[in-house]
C-alpha cells in the first residue's frame, strides 16, 4: 500500500519513501524484545525470523530442512561430526562480512551461561564448535542427535561481537536478513525496511515491512477492511469465518503446527495412574470441544500434529479417542478412585483455551471429576505450571519439526518441560534409542511406539491442531501462509497498489 | 411511608428510576426461582444461535442460554457492587466523618492517605490490587471498595464539617454530650440524603467499574457468568453472532442507568435548595 | 497567609507522591512472579544460580527497602532507570507514549467540557419539559455506557459504512494532520461521552441552584434578559464545582485511557502500563504510575490554587 502525505514538502523531503512499497502487518502483542537468543514469543519470533536474522538452516512451508546461511553439509559416519559451509557474500546490517566466526560465536553465546539463553537445550549436545576456516564451521556432537539440522533453523545468527552482550540486540537488532530493523515506537510499531546490501539479487521486493500492534481482533479486521493493514498473519477461527468472503481479501489456511493440550500431574493421585489418565482421554470429547472452542476449525490432536506427515500416526489408531463414559467409569472403579474427585485446573489467558476448560469441566464431570477452573493471569499461569503446582491445565504449545524436540524435553524422567513429573523407564529408552539413530524409518518405528503410549497413557491429552489462518489483501503477492506462523517468504513478497 | 409515595407522585423520574432498580434487583434475586434456564449447561449442537422460542436472547459460543447468563451475571454484578460499595461506606464513611469531627493531625493524616489513594487512576489501582490478590469476584469487590473509600471518606467530611460546627452540635458538646452520642444522634441523620444520592451514584459507577475489570478478564471467572465477560467474549465474534455481546453490552448500560437515574432523581427531590427553584 | 496556603498545600503534594510511589513500588512486587521468571517463560532449563545472576543484573537481589531508596532517589533527580526488558530509557519510553494521550485528553476535554455548558443551560431553562427528561435521560445513558461496548460497536458500524476510512491506530499530527484528527473522532467520543454528561448534569444543578438565589431573581426582577441572567450569573456561581469537575476529569484520563487505547489501537500510557503490568517491568510500572498519579495531582493542585483565588474563603 502506498503511503501518501498531505503535505507536499514533506513528500518531497523523504522521497522515495513517499511511493515505498510496504507491507502492513497487524499482530496483537508487542514483543518484549528482538534479541533472537533471548525472546521466545511468538510475535518476537515472527517479526526478527527471517525477515532480520537467518539460521544455518532454515524450515520450508512443508516442514523439510533446507539451506540457509550454509549452502551444504557433510555429517561423518558416527553422526558426531557435523561440517558446514558457509554462503559466500553475506553481510550484516552493520556492513561487515559473515565469516564462520560469527557463526561459531553465535552458537556460543546461545551456550554461554551468562546469555542464559532459553535456546540453549537444542543444542546441548553439541560439546566442540570450531570456526576451521573463514567459510567452514565444525560442530561435534556427544552423542548422535538426529534432529540437530532442524535445531539449527531456529538459531540465529548475529555477529561475533555481540557474544556476550545480552542487551545491545534486544532494541537495536543486526542480522543477515533482507530487512534491517529501522524503527520501533512501543505499543505502536516496528518498522524495518530492506536492506540493500542482502547477498541475492533482486530481494527483497518490498521498501519496508511495518509491523502494527493491535490488541483487539475487531480492531485489527476493520484495519483491513479499511486497507491500512495488508496482512494479518495469525487469526483465530472465528475471525477468519468472519473475514470470509469479505471482498478484497483472501483468507489462507493451513494445519497449525500448534495445539491445545490438558496436561495431568503424574505426581498427585489419582493422575499418577496410567488408568486414570487413559479414563479422562476417553471422557473427553475433542470434536466436540472442538465445535465449540475452535468453531469447528480443527482436528483432533495425537502426540504429533498431522503437518509431519512422515511421523504422525492418524488419531483412529488410538482406542481412547472414542468417547466411551462407561468405560471410563468402569476404569476408574478399577483404579480405585473416589468420585467425585476435586481437580484443580489452570488455565492459558486465551479464550480459546479459556473455552475447553469450560467445555471440559461439563465433559469430565461425567466421570465424576469436579473441576475448578482458575483463569490466571499469565505470569501466575507459567509460574504455576513451571512448579508443578497443578492437578491439571488449559495451555497450548508451539509445535517442533522433529518428534524428538517436543518428547524428549516434555516426557523423558526429568526433562525440562515435564512439569507433569512424568517419569516411565521403558519411554525413557525408546527416547533414548530414537534420537541416536538417523535413518528415518528406524525412527519413526519407535516413535509409532512412543505415540502410542503416550496418546492415551500419558500426562497430556491432546486435544486439537486448529487452522491457522491468515488474511491477505488483494494487493499482496507471493506469501504463503506457514504452518509454524511465520512470514516464510518475506524477501519476495511484493504488494501491487 | 405515605411520605414516601407522595414524593414519588411529584416526582416521576424517581418512580420511573425506582421501578427501574426494583424490577432488576428483584429478578437478580429471584433467578433461580423463576424459571430461567441453566446457565450452565451448554449444549454444543446449538451454539450462537440467535433469539428464538427456546432461547429468548440467543446462545453463546458454547451453546448456553444468553437470557439466564445474563440474568445470573446481575446476581455476579450487583453482589460485587454492592459489597464493595458497602464496604466503602463503612470504612470511608467512618473515616470521613470522624475527620471532620476529630480534626487536627489525625484529619490531615487519614485525609492526605485518602488523597493518595485518590489519585491513582481508578481502574488502574484496581488491577493492581487484583493482580496482588489474583482474579476473581472478591477480588474485584474488594479492588473497587478500595478505589471507592476515599471518595466517601472526602464526600462525607465537607458535610459533617459544617454540621460539626454548627450551632446545635456545639450545643449539645456545651451540655455534655458523648462524642459517640453526637457522631450518631447529630451527625449521621444529617448525612442520609447525601449518603442515599452518592451510594446510588456510586453503584451505578461501580458496575461499570466491575464490568471493565471482567472485561480485561479480571473479575468473576469463566464458568461463572458475568456481564463483562460475556461481552469480551462476544466481541470476538460480533460480526458471526453479535447476540451475546450486544445483549450483555444492553444489560451493563440498563443496570448502571437504573441506579444513576435513581440517584439522579434522588438529589433532585431531597436537595432542598434546587426544590426551591423550581 | 498566602504564602503559608501555598507551603502547605506543596508540603501535601509531596506527601501524596510519596505516599503513592511506596504503593507502587510496593504493589506491584506483591504480584506472584517478578520479571525475572516472566522473561524466562516457558524456560524450564535455566539452573537457580542463572536466575540469580539474572535477578542480579536487574538489580532485584536488593533488600527491597535499598531497591526503594535506589529507586526513589533516582525518580527525585528524574531519573526513572531503565526497562528490564529492553534496556531502554524509562523516560523515553513514557515520553513516547505521553503524546497520544496527552492529545486524547486534551481533545476529549474540549469536546466534553465545551459542549457541557450549552447542554447543561438548556436542562436547567427547560427544566420540567419532556425535551429537559429526554436530554437527560440521554445524559445519564452517556455517563452510563461502557465505553469499550461503544467503542467495538462504532468501530464495526463506521468501518461496515465506510469501508476506506482509516480511524484506528496512531499517526502523530506532525506527520499527517488529517489522518491523526480523522483517527481521533471515535476515541473521543469515547471517552468525552461520560465527561460531557457528568459535566452537564453539574452544570445544570449549578445553574437551577444559582437561579434560586436572590441576586439571580433580582437582576430578573430588575428587567435583566432571561437568556442573559442564566448565562452571566448563574454561569460565573457553577464556576468553582465546573473547574473542579473538570480538573478530576482531565487527571483520570491522563491516568490513561485503558480501555479506550485499547479498542482503537492508541500506543499511550494507558497500554504502555498494561504491558508493563503483565512483564513485571518494575521500573516502567513504577515510572509510569507515578507520572500518571503525579499528573492528576498537579492538575488538581492548579485547580486548587484557581478555587483559592475564584473564592477566597477557601484561603483561610
Amino acid at each position: 500500500m502506498i503511503r501518501t502525505t498531505l503535505l507536499a514538502s514533506t513528500a518531497c523531503l523523504i522521497g522515495a519513501a513517499a511511493a515505498a512499497q510496504t507491507l502492513d502487518v497487524a499482530l496483537d502483542v508487542p514483543p518484549a524484545g528482538l534479541d533472537p537468543h533471548l525472546v521466545t514469543a511468538f510475535n518476537s519470533v515472527l517479526i526478527a525470523s527471517p525477515a532480520i536474522y537467518e539460521g544455518l538452516t532454515s524450515i520450508d512451508n512443508d516442514l523439510n530442512v533446507q539451506p540457509g546461511l550454509a549452502t551444504d553439509w557433510t555429517i561423518s559416519e558416527d553422526g558426531l561430526t557435523y561440517t558446514f559451509t558457509i554462503v559466500e557474500g553475506a553481510t550484516f546490517h552493520d556492513g561487515s562480512a559473515l565469516t564462520a566466526e560469527d557463526v561459531a560465536a553465535s552458537l556460543r553465546r546461545v551456550q554461554s551461561e551468562d546469555i542464559a539463553s532459553p535456546l540453549a537445550s537444542r543444542i546441548d549436545l553439541v560439546t566442540g564448535i570450531e570456526a576451521v576456516d573463514d567459510t567452514t564451521v565444525e560442530l561435534t556432537l556427544s552423542a548422535p542427535f538426529a534432529p540437530l539440522l532442524a535445531s539449527l533453523a531456529g538459531i540465529a545468527i548475529v555477529p561475533a561481537e555481540f557474544e556476550t552482550d545480552p542487551e545491545a540486540l534486544q532494541q537495536t537488532p543486526v542480522g543477515t536478513g533482507p530487512f534491517r530493523f529501522e524503527e520501533w515506537q512501543p505499543n505502536g510499531y516496528i518498522s524495518l525496511t530492506a536492506f540493500d546490501g542482502y547477498r541475492v539479487e533482486g530481494q527483497p521486493a518490498l521498501d519496508e515491512v511495518r509491523f502494527h500492534f493491535v490488541p483487539e481482533s475487531a480492531t485489527a479486521q476493520a484495519g483491513l477492511l479499511s486497507g491500512d493493514y495488508d496482512l494479518l498473519p495469525t487469526i483465530d477461527p472465528a475471525t477468519a469465518l468472519m473475514l470470509e468472503g469479505q471482498p478484497d481479501l483472501n483468507i489462507q489456511t493451513t494445519r497449525d503446527l500448534a495445539y491445545t493440550l490438558i496436561g495431568m500431574n503424574a505426581s498427585v493421585p489419582p493422575f499418577d495412574q496410567p488408568e486414570v489418565r487413559r479414563a479422562v482421554n476417553l471422557l473427553l470429547n475433542r470434536q466436540e470441544i472442538i465445535d465449540a472452542a475452535l468453531f469447528g476449525a480443527g482436528v483432533p490432536a495425537g502426540p504429533l500434529s498431522p503437518a509431519l506427515t512422515s511421523w504422525a500416526l492418524d488419531v483412529s489408531e488410538f482406542d481412547c479417542y472414542t468417547t466411551d463414559v462407561d468405560a471410563a467409569t468402569a476404569l476408574l472403579e478399577e483404579a480405585g478412585v473416589e468420585t467425585p474427585v476435586q481437580v484443580r485446573m489452570i488455565v492459558l489467558p486465551r479464550q480459546d483455551a479459556r473455552d475447553i476448560a469450560q467445555v471440559a469441566q461439563q465433559q469430565l464431570a461425567a466421570g465424576g471429576f469436579e473441576l475448578t477452573l482458575e483463569n490466571q493471569e499469565i505470569g501466575t499461569f507459567v509460574q504455576d505450571w513451571r512448579n508443578g503446582n497443578f492437578d491439571m491445565f488449559v495451555s497450548a504449545n508451539g509445535g517442533n519439526v522433529d518428534p524428538d524436540l517436543y518428547f524428549y524435553r516434555t516426557f523423558f524422567g526429568g526433562g525440562s518441560t515435564n512439569v507433569f513429573q512424568y517419569a516411565d523407564d521403558e519411554l525413557d529408552a525408546m527416547l533414548d534409542e530414537a534420537r541416536s539413530l538417523t535413518g528415518t524409518e528406524a525412527r519413526k518405528e519407535i516413535y509409532d511406539e512412543i505415540q502410542r503410549k503416550l496418546a492415551c497413557e500419558g500426562p497430556v491429552a491432546h486435544i486439537a491442531y486448529a487452522d491457522l489462518s491468515a488474511a491477505v489483501a488483494e494487493g499482496v503477492s507471493g506469501y504463503t501462509i506457514s504452518p509454524i506462523g511465520r512470514i516464510a517468504d518475506i524477501a519476495t513478497i511484493d504488494v501491487a497498489e | 411511608m405515605s411520605a414516601a409515595v407522595a414524593t414519588l407522585r411529584r416526582s416521576p423520574l424517581l418512580a420511573v428510576a425506582c421501578g427501574i432498580v426494583v424490577f432488576q434487583v428483584a429478578v437478580a434475586l429471584l433467578a433461580p426461582w423463576l424459571g430461567f434456564q441453566d446457565p450452565f449447561a451448554q449444549v454444543v449442537a446449538n451454539r450462537l444461535k440467535g433469539p428464538n422460542a427456546t432461547n429468548l436472547l440467543g446462545t453463546d459460543q458454547l451453546g448456553r442460554d444468553v437470557l439466564a447468563r445474563i440474568v445470573w451475571g446481575y446476581r455476579t454484578s450487583l453482589f460485587t457492587c454492592t459489597i464493595s460499595v458497602g464496604i466503602a461506606l463503612v470504612i470511608g464513611g467512618t473515616i470521613g466523618i470522624l475527620s471532620a469531627y476529630l480534626g487536627g493531625w489525625w484529619d490531615r493524616i487519614t485525609m492526605r492517605l485518602m488523597d493518595v489513594v485518590f489519585a491513582f487512576p481508578i481502574l488502574l489501582l484496581a488491577i493492581g490490587v487484583i493482580a496482588v490478590l489474583g482474579p476473581n469476584a472478591w477480588s474485584a469487590a474488594i479492588a473497587i471498595a478500595v478505589v471507592y473509600t476515599p471518595i466517601f471518606a472526602r464526600l462525607l467530611r465537607g458535610p459533617a464539617l459544617v454540621i460539626c460546627e454548627s450551632e446545635y452540635v456545639a450545643g449539645a458538646r456545651a451540655v455534655g454530650a458523648g462524642g459517640a452520642r453526637i457522631v450518631l444522634s447529630h451527625i449521621l441523620p444529617n448525612l442520609v440524603s447525601i449518603v442515599l444520592v452518592q451510594t446510588s451514584l456510586l453503584l451505578s459507577a461501580a458496575i461499570l467499574v466491575e464490568a471493565s475489570l471482567s472485561f480485561l478478564g479480571l473479575g468473576a471467572q469463566p464458568p461463572t457468568p458475568s456481564l463483562g465477560l460475556m461481552l469480551s467474549e462476544g466481541r470476538n465474534f460480533l460480526r458471526l453472532a453479535p447476540w451475546p455481546g450486544i445483549f450483555a453490552g444492553l444489560a451493563i448500560l440498563f443496570l448502571s442507568f437504573g441506579f444513576n437515574l435513581l440517584g439522579d432523581a434522588l438529589r433532585d427531590t431531597l436537595d432542598p435548595r434546587l426544590r426551591a427553584a423550581s | 497567609m498566602r504564602t503559608r496556603f501555598l507551603l502547605g498545600r506543596v508540603l501535601d503534594l509531596a506527601l501524596v507522591l510519596l505516599g503513592v510511589s511506596f504503593i507502587v513500588f510496593s504493589m506491584i512486587r506483591l504480584v506472584p512472579g517478578d520479571a525475572v521468571q516472566i522473561m524466562l517463560g516457558a524456560n524450564t532449563e535455566i539452573t537457580p544460580e542463572r536466575v540469580a545472576e539474572l535477578r542480579a543484573r536487574v538489580g532485584l537481589d536488593q533488600p527491597l527497602l535499598v531497591q526503594y531508596w535506589d529507586w526513589l532517589s533516582g525518580a527525585a533527580r528524574l531519573d526513572f532507570g531503565t526497562s528490564i526488558w529492553t534496556g531502554r530509557p524509562v523516560s523515553a519510553e513514557i515520553a513516547a507514549a505521553m503524546w497520544p494521550t496527552l492529545e486524547l485528553t486534551l481533545l476529549a476535554t474540549l469536546v466534553g467540557a465545551g459542549l457541557s455548558i450549552p447542554i447543561g443551560a438548556f436542562m436547567a431553562r427547560a427544566r420540567g419539559s419532556g425535551a429537559e427528561v429526554a436530554v437527560r435521560v440521554g445524559a445519564i445513558a452517556g455517563l452510563t455506557i461502557p465505553s469499550f461496548w461503544l467503542g467495538i460497536l462504532s468501530i464495526l458500524v463506521v468501518t461496515s459504512a465506510f469501508p476506506g476510512l482509516s480511524v484506528l491506530g496512531y499517526v502523530p499530527f506532525t506527520e499527517d494532520p488529517l489522518g491523526n484528527l480523522q483517527r481521533m473522532v471515535l476515541p473521543v467520543i469515547a471517552l468525552s461521552l461520560p465527561m460531557l454528561a457528568n459535566l452537564s448534569r453539574l452544570v445544570r444543578s449549578a445553574m437551577l441552584d444559582a437561579m434560586g438565589q436572590d441576586y439571580v431573581r433580582t437582576a430578573r426582577a430588575k428587567g435583566a434578559s432571561a437568556r442573559r441572567v442564566t448565562y452571566v450569573h448563574a454561569l460565573r456561581n457553577a464556576l468553582i464545582p465546573y473547574v473542579t469537575s473538570v480538573g478530576v476529569a482531565v487527571g483520570y484520563m491522563l491516568g490513561g485511557a485503558i480501555v479506550v487505547e485499547q479498542v482503537f489501537a492508541i500506543p499511550g500510557l494507558g497500554r504502555l502500563v498494561l504491558g508493563a503490568i503483565s512483564e513485571r517491568n518494575y521500573p516502567l510500572v513504577q515510572a509510569t504510575i507515578l507520572v500518571m498519579t503525579a499528573s492528576f495531582v498537579f492538575v488538581n493542585f492548579a485547580v486548587d490554587l484557581l478555587y483559592a483565588v475564584l473564592d477566597p474563603r477557601v484561603r483561610r
